[in-house]
């Protein structure tokens, strides 16, 4: 009974441990943005906290190097569950510039099971709650992938089109 | 008869100690010009807290520091007179029970950062050992300035001295005091240098998680709901009607105010270092002395 | 502690009032050269690959799937929203746009891709061979190009011609997936 009160009440009190994996400090200033009173994201019941053992969420911003490797992989472990995991930044979704490069293990996805992505180089303080919002279910998601294939070829409506112009000259000349 | 009064003080407490800090936390927020957290978010706090995992250091004080804590301010809220009633427990205790609960609560925090094996919250309990050693004199001064008028030590004629002689010089000044020394009561700014101090060092819960915290979160609201009450059933006896249930609103009535001011004061000022603390408290520790001082001669 | 000026501090408060922005609910318009994520007109790409060439973290791929189609490749996972493909475009068909509600749980989502039907050669349609003869396919196969983009695979190393077996490899690459998947 009490185990279901906690379930639905889990979305109203997330507390945030934010971990720096060798990020250039832009996602972070964004993040610590979003606690300031214009974005004010404590409005949600959102706390940041300083140590993993007290936390609900990580957020982890930077591409992942190999020193900061197990170290991550430790904070993740130190997270009571249920936990959810933010990747900030086009470091943490992806590895940014740098995913091939000798030190990065090519973002947050390969290391901790990640839950949610936000991009951007630095994602903009909005866009950092929009993805909350989409966490907490309060909005829609607004990204789906683009396909355009090519259904025929040009020159293949071209001579189509060239075919039924001449089918239709003898009735113009009838007109 | 009286039995039922200690259940309505314990249900009270419980139920309204998140509440108060909701409070603390929404006016905190005004001031820095947000919308804060909802009123009732401390209940999310806690509810959510009691569904977590519990990540344990393996021994058996650091599970039983919380229930400690939690357990010795319950004890403290089921003797006092709430609504100027005393009630069947009241005769069992006298001032200095209150005084050693009070401190058997810092003391389960010692235990149980002590018992993490971690740096910081060694660090976070020396710190809270330096705020619990200046803070219990001017406590136990409260409550001898009225002692030494009625010449004994039990809880309701010392709670209620104010009450029944008037309000003499030594009471004003220790009304005074109080205000001042309230802010380090409740660990609250400019001296939450213990308990509260996530933001510099991790303070002595570092390693708790889950329902553990829940446990000391609780008792730390429990702790703060108790001072704001105390204040207000010494010192300011001008609510006493005759009728209990009214009685126990306009006390609550008070207490909203003392939290008020408990936020405003912690939200404008900030956090001062421990050696300008114990200077401060010195100070404090002086005049508390001086009031019971005049106390003694009947001032 | 000076109370007069805690005072102060409270009374100037009171001014401003409440400055949060609501922001799930009430939305700021974005500033004006504002970079979001880019967008292909498939109109106007000539398929150059220009765009592709100049993304600094490779983003953009291009992949010849016959003679006569050519396969343009956004993967969003890596963008840094640098606006350097906009800015290169001889056709001024990729935009800025100024969406930056990004936030996914699959990073599959942010992808765009983009077929393109090339003309061959006018005089006989086989002069424009593919990958071996011609400069810019062979900078095509040292930089931007994936050869088996289904699985995202990399030639990381680089030859001057096109190498069967190099492509054949790339098959058992397995792109590191969510650990507990």
């Amino acid at each position: 009974m009490f185990e279901n009160l906690s379930k639905k009440l889990f979305g109203k009190s997330l507390w945030i441990y934010h971990c720096n994996t060798g990020a250039c400090n832009g996602c972070d200033i964004e993040i610590l943005n979003v606690l300031t009173p214009y974005y004010d994201v404590e409005r949600f019941g959102m706390k940041l906290v300083a140590s993993p053992r007290h936390a609900d969420v990580m957020l982890l911003s930077g591409a992942v190097t190999r020193p900061t490797l197990p170290l991550v992989k430790k904070a993740y472990e130190a997270l009571p569950s249920p936990k959810l995991v933010f990747g900030i930044g086009s470091c943490a979704t992806g590895g940014g510039c740098w995913f091939d490069t000798y030190n990065v293990n090519g973002g947050a996805a390969g290391v901790v099971p990640v839950d949610y992505y936000i991009p951007g180089c630095p994602p903009r303080p909005e866009s950092i709650i929009y993805g909350v919002a989409l966490a907490l279910g309060i909005v829609d998601k607004q990204v789906a992938p683009i396909e355009m294939k090519q259904m025929e070829f040009p020159i293949d409506v071209y001579e189509r089109n060239k075919a039924w112009e001449e089918r239709n000259v003898i009735y113009e000349l009838l007109k | 008869m009286e039995i039922v009064y200690v259940l309505i003080n314990l249900v009270i407490f419980l139920a309204l100690a998140p509440l108060f800090e909701g409070m603390v936390r929404k006016v905190t927020a005004r001031v820095q010009s947000r919308m804060g957290p909802p009123l009732i978010q401390p209940y999310y706090d806690i509810i959510k807290l009691l569904g977590k995992e519990n990540l344990t250091a393996g021994n058996v004080i650091f599970n039983f520091a919380p229930m400690m804590a939690f357990a010795a301010a319950l004890s403290v809220v089921c003797f006092i007179p709430l609504g100027y009633k005393a009630n069947f427990l009241t005769q069992y205790a006298d001032v200095i029970t209150i005084i050693y609960l009070l401190v058997l609560g810092g003391v389960a925090i010692l235990l149980g950062a002590l018992a993490s094996k971690n740096t910081f919250a060694m660090v976070g309990a020396s710190r809270e050992m330096v705020t619990m050693i200046m803070v219990e004199p001017v406590l136990a001064m409260t409550f001898f300035v009225g002692a030494v008028k009625v010449k004994s030590l039990s809880i309701d004629s010392t709670v209620f001295s104010v009450m029944n002689n008037g309000f003499t010089w030594s009471a004003a000044l220790m009304m005074v005091l109080y205000l001042m020394a309230l802010q380090a009561f409740v660990g609250k700014q400019p001296f939450d240098i213990a308990e509260a101090e996530q933001e510099i060092l991790e303070g002595p819960f570092v390693e708790y998680s889950g329902p553990n915290y829940a446990l000391f979160k609780y008792s730390l609201m429990l702790k703060r709901m108790f001072y704001a009450a105390l204040f207000v059933m010494v010192f300011v006896p001008f609510l006493h009607s005759g009728i209990y249930a009214l009685d126990i609103l306009l006390q609550l009535i008070g207490v909203a105010f003392v939290f008020l001011f408990i936020a405003l004061i912690g939200s404008t000022n900030p956090r001062l270092r421990i050696d300008q603390a114990i200077r401060y408290y010195a100070v404090l520790i002086v005049m508390s002395l001086g009031a019971v001082g005049l106390s003694v001669y009947g001032i | 502690m000076w109370l007069t000026s805690k005072i102060k501090q409270v009374l100037m408060v009171i001014k401003p009032g409440v400055v949060t922005l609501n922001y799930p609910y009430v939305k700021r318009p974005t500033p004006e050269n504002f970079r979001g994520s880019p967008h292909w007109d498939h109109e106007k790409c000539i398929g150059c690959g220009g765009c592709a060439n100049h993304c600094p973290a490779r983003t953009i791929l291009v992949r010849d799937l016959c003679q006569e189609i050519r396969q343009m490749v956004y993967d969003g996972s890596r963008c840094t929203y640098c606006g350097r493909c906009a800015d290169v475009c001889p056709e001024d068909a990729i935009t800025m746009t100024d969406k930056y509600e990004l936030a996914t749980d699959d990073r599959k989502d942010l992808n765009e891709s983009m077929e393109l039907f090339m003309l061959t050669c006018k005089r006989c349609g086989r002069c424009y061979d593919m990958e071996t003869r011609n400069k810019i396919d062979r900078m095509d196969i040292q930089g931007y190009r994936y050869d088996n983009i289904e699985a995202r695979a990399f030639i990381r190393k680089t030859t001057d011609r096109f190498d069967e077996d190099m492509l054949k490899s790339t098959e058992n690459f397995k792109r590191p997936e969510k650990i507990g998947e």
